[in-house]
């Protein structure tokens, strides 16, 4: 399990491709990139994105979503990257990977960690458009499918 | 009683009003998060409004904290809104 906090910029491919080289016998390799849009919800344009964090808190609560995720499935490796500060559209903002002996155990962490990812990791996300800025939270469909996974524990 | 000085870090929306570290006079015994946010609310009343409005939780010294947890001189105390996620 390895979970970071990305200051600047990185190459998700490139990402993937180390962390593939480093597995062994595993049959199942997913992943999964989130990338900042040019566009809001509401249809506007986003010049940048702002994701504050806040000193070790962020990875911290990062750290024990990966953790529950190996908990949760039979996966045998995982890479979190999330970006923090001023995120152009294009970039990638954050960036999954789960390996595991067969597919669904990776299929369903990698949904697992999005799925919390969105909604519990410590940030504050901003949009700026022009010379304003709009603060984001999740939306009531990121909530339900953080739910899911609720559920499923129980 | 003896008074010490004591910067609360206010993070997201909650630095739009009156930006990101608030300087606070607390007792040097410490005081419960409670009475730290109602002294925040009088002596910034820019802020009291966001304070009543949103669900916020303490942070102190990087671990989060229940509204009952005592904030004391030189702990590293932040006011956290609900969180965006990522």
């Amino acid at each position: 399990m390895q979970v970071e906090l990305a200051q600047a910029s990185f190459d998700p491919a490139l990402r993937l491709s180390d962390f593939t080289a480093a597995l062994g016998d595993e049959g199942a390799v997913v992943s999964f990139t989130g990338r900042a849009r040019g566009q809001s919800r509401g249809g506007g344009p986003v010049s940048t994105l702002v994701l504050e964090s806040y000193r070790g808190v962020t990875l911290q609560s990062m750290q024990a979503i990966a953790g529950d995720a190996h908990r949760m499935f039979a996966i045998t490796a995982s890479l979190v990257i999330h970006r923090a500060g001023r995120i152009v559209p294009g970039e990638a903002i954050v960036f999954v990977a789960t390996a595991s002996r067969h597919r669904r155990a990776a299929f369903e962490a990698a949904d697992y960690l999005m799925d919390r990812l969105k909604t519990e990791a410590v940030f504050w996300k901003r949009e700026e458009h022009g010379g304003s800025s709009t603060w984001i939270e999740p939306t009531a469909k990121d909530r339900e499918d953080a739910m899911r996974w609720h559920e499923r524990k129980e | 009683m003896n008074h010490a000085q004591l910067d609360v870090e206010l993070c997201g929306r909650l630095a739009d009003a009156c930006g990101p570290s608030l300087r606070l006079t607390i007792p040097e015994n410490g005081l419960p998060v409670t009475a730290m946010l109602a002294s925040l609310a009088c002596a910034y009343p820019a802020v009291s409004e966001a304070l009543g409005r949103i669900r916020i939780k303490a942070c102190i010294n990087e671990t989060i904290v229940s509204e009952e947890a005592v904030v004391r001189p030189g702990d590293t105390v932040a006011l956290f809104p609900p969180v965006s996620g990522g």
